[in-house]
């Protein structure tokens, strides 16, 4: 069909000021001037994904990006790039995609409801290549070039673990997705999950004719409905395909899928738990050796791989392994899948080729923080990882570096914390989770963090003196060392990098009983300062425990005694009267 | 459906590209359906069936822009294949109106525009 207009003008400002509907009137001023009205039609963006680069213009079928574009160059673009198209060289800017969608390709792209989508996007076309071209020594040749490592935390290479289940003689052999994804604020299994099911399911079929597993598990948390939903019709769709059970695409190879709901807890996350938890026990973790992948699920070789590690097979076979290893950074190859949360204007789900820096994440990525607030650290890897802080900014994203900082990659939680947050209290936060979440079956696990807890606990009320970092340290580095399962070993990871970057907000906690960034509520003391007070009220109007106590004659004042430091006085008072100590 | 074998994978997909016309599709995972893309959809659903639009009306999963959520693309032939972000209601059938139909971008959603 023939389209309506010729080019396509998006502006939108991406400065301080939004002089948006100002351009889009100039612009269409002059192109009725020029007569160009219906040729070219003028848009004004939501958003272009570009910051602080003022007006920002795209034109569209050329693909031209203008940038810092004023009023003055308005009649320039018009003759140069839309009665002609040309480009404006001295306004022209090449935008860096810093994404790559390699993983998360299909998600948003394709409808996770139809396994038709699927395969017009390209899918189970690996599965085919690798079942006709490939035998299984060639898959794990070809993952090895690929430097595939788990997605899931420990970064483990995927070759070997698929490899190792291979070698071992047994009677049946197992396949398990992970998709017990529950640290504090990581959504990238549940989005790949709801996104694209069958990516998964078809890196789960061709890790199963790779070990010579004929069935597999998709254990998935009971608080993902809609994942579960759509991984059940999947599986539903592929049976009737073809793609799944007996003689699969024709072949001889035979495999099958079932789901198995988690039921909330943190632990069976942890691959010995999990295994546990499907054989239908109690979700406790077990010494490691031996490893799953000689002796798993009942009893049998299982390979269990993360959502996202699944979900990049696909991709490698389709692609090649030397294409996949060309991505990302010398000791970590591909992308990774973050869930980019806290205090950063654009949260949402990124992925990008490991080895980019933090910075370009938070600043490029992310558009920078929440109303103009000054960056403090980085979390990443929820509770076991630890906080980086804004100086290691250009470290680049991979295993490694993240570890020598102390911190790891994870699952890929990644939350940005700015100055209001207090680092005893992010400390105390992820704690309190491992205490809540304790398996119960070691003492370094049960006892050890809620000994943490408890100092931490001590420290944010003003009650602890110096030496308890000391012994908050000692209990920190016991259970890093005597802890059963990799939950345990890590739980103190938050705690212990927080004392290292940032040890002077724990003494000022502890010798002068303040805490800076005013979360720590025993630490805190409104006060009204008389000579600012304007004598409104409105404090008092809004004082939900009734202590502040005065009238507009006398002024108002705060009982200390009744004060419950809700600090809704200090958010309402319009003269800065209310000051928090 | 005969089940599909290795021979005819292929075939199979050639055929779905040949079917594959005009396509609205909304972001209907968990990020999706908390900023309220589940009435979105059956909005659009039902302003194209009330219209008889050739256009197929789809689900998908999250783009990653969680923060723009409801998301709608649209691809329809002759006018840029966009994203819009921040949809309600008004917007759906705006979407509707003047893209599908009239062949014209809507202001102030667009967050994405993407050339084939």
């Amino acid at each position: 069909m023939e389209a309506r207009y010729r080019k396509t003008l998006l502006l939108k400002d991406t400065g301080a000021l939004d002089r948006t509907k100002e351009f889009f009137n100039l612009f269409l001023e002059r192109l009725r001037e020029e007569g160009l009205q219906e040729e070219v039609q003028v848009v004004r963006a939501g958003d272009l994904g570009m910051y602080g680069y003022g007006l920002v213009v795209k034109i569209l079928p050329d693909e031209y990006t203008y940038v810092n574009v004023e009023a003055k160059d308005v009649p320039k673009i018009v003759q140069t790039s839309l009665k002609k198209s040309n480009p404006v060289q001295d306004l022209l800017y090449t935008p860096r995609e810093k994404q790559m969608r390699v993983v998360l390709k299909n998600c948003g792209e394709v409808d996770p409801e139809s396994v038709d989508d699927y395969i017009l996007h390209g899918g189970y076309g690996a599965l085919k290549k690798v079942l006709t071209e490939f035998t299984p020594e060639q898959v794990i040749d070809e993952l090895k070039t690929s430097g595939l490592r788990g997605r899931g935390g420990g970064g483990f290479p995927t070759w070997m673990k698929w490899n190792f289940a291979r070698k071992v003689e047994a009677a049946e052999k197992y396949i398990i997705c992970n998709g017990d994804e529950g640290d504090p604020g990581a959504y990238m299994d549940r989005s790949v999950l709801e996104g694209d099911p069958h990516a998964v399911l078809e890196g789960m079929i061709i890790a199963g004719y790779t070990v010579g597993a004929s069935k597999g598990f998709l254990y998935i948390r009971a608080e993902y409905p809609l994942a579960i939903e759509r991984i059940q019709r999947a599986i539903a769709q592929a049976q009737d395909y073809g793609l799944l059970g007996g003689n699969i695409l024709g072949t001889e190879f035979q495999f099958d899928l079932e789901i198995r709901l988690g039921a909330g807890a943190f632990v069976c996350g942890e691959e010995t738990a999990l295994i546990a938890s499907v054989e239908g026990k109690r979700g406790y973790p077990s010494p490691r050796p031996p490893y799953p992948s000689v002796k798993g699920l009942w009893g049998m070789p299982t390979v269990i791989n993360n959502v996202e590690t699944l979900a990049n097979i696909p991709v490698i076979f389709d692609r090649g392994g030397a294409w996949f290893s060309g991505i990302g950074s010398q000791t970590a190859k591909g992308t990774k899948v973050f869930a980019l949360t806290g205090k950063v204007k654009n949260s949402g789900l990124i992925e990008v080729p490991m080895g980019i820096t933090l910075r370009e994440i938070v600043y490029e990525i992310g558009g920078g923080l929440s109303e103009g607030k000054k960056l403090k650290a980085v979390q990443t890897g929820g509770p076991s990882g630890g906080v980086i802080p804004d100086k290691f900014l250009d470290t680049p994203v991979d295993y490694e570096h993240l570890m020598e900082l102390g911190s790891i990659m994870g699952s890929g939680g990644m939350i940005v914390i700015d100055e209001e947050d207090c680092m005893v209290d992010i400390a105390k936060f992820y704690l309190n989770f491992c205490v809540d979440e304790a398996c119960g079956k070691c003492s370094p696990g049960r006892i050890g963090t809620f000994q943490m807890r408890n100092y931490l606990q001590k420290i944010s009320s003003g009650q602890a003196g110096e030496d308890d970092l000391d012994k908050l340290e000692a209990i920190c580095r016991a259970t890093k060392k005597a802890a059963l399962c990799g939950l345990g070993q890590t739980a103190p990871n938050p705690t212990l990098s927080t004392l290292r970057f940032f040890r002077e907000e724990y003494l000022e906690h502890i010798r002068e009983r303040r805490c800076r960034a005013g979360k720590c509520i025993d630490l805190l003391r409104y006060k009204i300062k008389q000579e600012k007070c304007k004598r409104c009220g409105v404090c008092a109007m809004h004082c939900p425990v009734n202590a502040i106590s005065g009238s507009r004659e006398e002024g108002y004042r705060i009982d200390v005694e009744k004060c419950v430091k809700c600090g809704q006085c200090f958010e309402v008072c319009k003269f800065d009267a209310v000051t928090r100590e | 459906m005969a089940k599909l074998t290795h021979q005819s994978l292929d075939s199979f997909r050639r055929e779905l590209e040949e079917n594959k016309g005009d396509w609205i599709k909304v972001g209907m995972s968990t990020c999706g359906i908390a900023a309220g893309a589940d009435e979105v959809y059956r909005v659009i659903n039902e302003e194209v069936q009330k219209r008889g639009l050739a256009v197929r009306v789809e689900k998908c999963g999250c783009a990653g822009m969680c923060y723009a959520e409801p998301l709608v693309e649209v691809c329809v032939e002759g006018v840029p294949r966009s994203v819009y972000g921040k949809v309600d209601k008004d917007t759906a059938l705006k979407i509707v109106d003047k893209h599908v139909s009239g062949k014209r971008l809507v202001n102030d959603h667009v967050f994405n525009v993407k050339v084939k």
